[in-house]
């Protein structure tokens, strides 16, 4: 069913790039000169945004390890695998930029997570590995795209040290990689039988779901976007980020057949536009509405959010 | 990219040669699929000071040789692991893929616990380079050692012994 997609991209050789292109903390001297060029006033700045930064990675992390588990075939799974870690090592090496301009607490402990990543961290623990392929599948890039286009950008715009200018050198170039396999398996997903793609999109529609993206997503991105507008990043920024989605997406010959590219594309387009009705009626109230939930009541997270560390060496 | 050419410096065990040893105040890390590692660990983890598990492809274990048919075994092995890993994340991460992992459960009651000691880390990211004093892995980190074990699987990567 595969094999004509498969003839056009070799996910094989994009595997072995991977393993190539390892890199690690331990590569990086966190105490090079620098980090004096973050200024008390960058700092109070970019404190927040750095923390919501470091638990998109890490929650991206664990959308990794979901795909994984429904990964097409053997080579995607294996190549899920690395993502999953290489997010990790994206979150842990913003949290030890963080660290290197004194953003953590004296025990280094990351910071604490927003109600919205809460919740996130909840579905996922939840309903992560039960999710349809299609639906993380294209998930996945838009988050990709939004980080890579929007918010990387915006940070290396503010801050000048070398150190955090080398780091993104290197998470960018993962990046790249990660948005070429997610759009190569959305055609792989999109060239599949129809009755698939429809099965896969009604179960979308199950109401954990529905309600799962509407009570998580809608709020988590709002806030995020609101803050760095706040912050400072124009707004023409997360457009461009958004309109990358979309001309990649339709640059494939298949990905289009996917009902849940043209729903995520639809509510992309909405998020951006602060004059839609979108914000006014779903998302302003959501993140209002989910701000009055007690952490308490989401319980213990399972045990892959502690796994940050900024500790480069670990004996 | 990564200046990893030097080799490891430590002790590094491959194959069998882990077996009779004891690892009496030395930290070890153990390179080995899950049918691999079930046979090496609950062994070293006896003796040595720490343990990290670097087992990134799991397998069915079943505590006692039932004569059972493939489409029993698995149930069997899926309800010992749920009664004895608590943590879910570990759980999550000692449970096979069912559609790639072809390998029939292997009799073994001792690897479970051995993970859940306290001076036993059970790591899943993917091992890429030893080098000089400990290995490296994909989430980014060094991890270092006093000594490797290199399962048999492992022991045949060129990636990690060129
Ligand atoms: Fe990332
Ligand atoms: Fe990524």
């Amino acid at each position: 069913m595969t094999t004509a997609t498969e003839a056009t991209y070799d996910f094989d050789a994009m595997l072995q790039t991977i393993k190539d292109k390892q890199w690690s903390l331990a590569d990086i001297d966190w105490d090079a000169p620098g980090a004096e060029l973050v200024t008390d006033e960058v700092r109070a700045k970019m404190k927040p945004f750095m923390a919501d930064l470091v638990w998109i990675e890490h929650v991206g992390a664990r959308g990794f390890a979901s795909l994984a588990k429904k990964a097409p075939t053997p080579t995607i799974k294996r190549i899920y695998e690395y993502f999953h870690a290489e997010e990790q090592k994206h979150a842990n090496a913003e949290l030890a930029l963080m660290k290197r301009w004194g953003m953590l607490d004296e025990d280094g402990n990351p910071p604490e997570p927003n109600i919205n990543v809460k919740l996130a961290i909840k579905v996922l623990d939840d309903f992560g590995d039960t999710l349809p392929l299609t639906g993380l599948a294209t998930l996945i890039p838009l988050l990709e795209c939004a980080l890579d286009g929007a918010l990387v950008k915006f940070l290396l715009d503010e801050v000048h040290d070398p150190v955090c200018h080398e780091v993104f050198r290197h998470i960018n170039s993962d990046e790249a990689r990660h948005i070429t396999v997610d759009f190569q398996v959305l055609e792989l997903i999109g060239a599949g039988p129809l009755h698939k793609l429809l099965i896969e999109s009604l179960a979308l529609l199950s109401p954990q779901v529905v309600i799962g993206l509407i009570v998580v997503f809608t709020p988590l991105i709002n806030k995020m976007r609101d803050n760095i507008v706040a912050m400072g990043l124009p707004e023409q920024k997360l457009y461009n980020a958004v309109k990358r989605f979309a001309t990649i997406g339709s640059r494939g010959a298949h990905t289009s057949r996917i009902p849940a590219y043209h729903v995520l594309k639809a509510q992309a387009a909405m998020i951006i536009d602060r004059s839609s009705p979108y914000h006014r009626l779903l998302a302003d109230p959501m993140v209002k509405l989910t701000s009055f939930v007690p952490a308490k009541v989401l319980g213990r997270p399972q045990a892959w959010v502690d796994e940050l560390t900024h500790e480069p060496v670990a004996s | 990219m990564t200046a990893t050419t030097t080799r490891y410096d430590g002790e590094l065990l491959r194959g069998a040669q882990w077996r009779g040893r004891a690892f009496t105040g030395l930290s070890v890390a153990v390179i080995a699929p899950g049918r691999e590692a079930a046979v090496i660990v609950p062994e070293v983890v006896r003796t040595a000071r720490a343990v990290k598990v670097f087992q990134e492809e799991p397998d069915w274990l079943l505590p006692l040789p039932l004569p059972l048919p493939r489409a029993l075994a698995v149930p069997a092995a899926r309800l010992s692991l749920r009664l004895r890993v608590r943590d879910p994340w570990t759980r999550r991460r000692l449970t096979p893929d069912a559609r790639f992992n072809r390998h029939r459960p292997r009799v073994d009651g001792r690897y479970y616990a051995a993970l859940q000691e306290p001076h036993c880390t059970l790591i899943s990211w993917p091992v890429y380079a030893l080098v000089p004093g400990g290995l490296r892995s994909a989430e980014g980190i060094e991890h270092r050692v006093d000594c490797i074990i290199l399962g048999t699987t492992a022991a045949h990567r060129e990636d990690l012994l060129a």
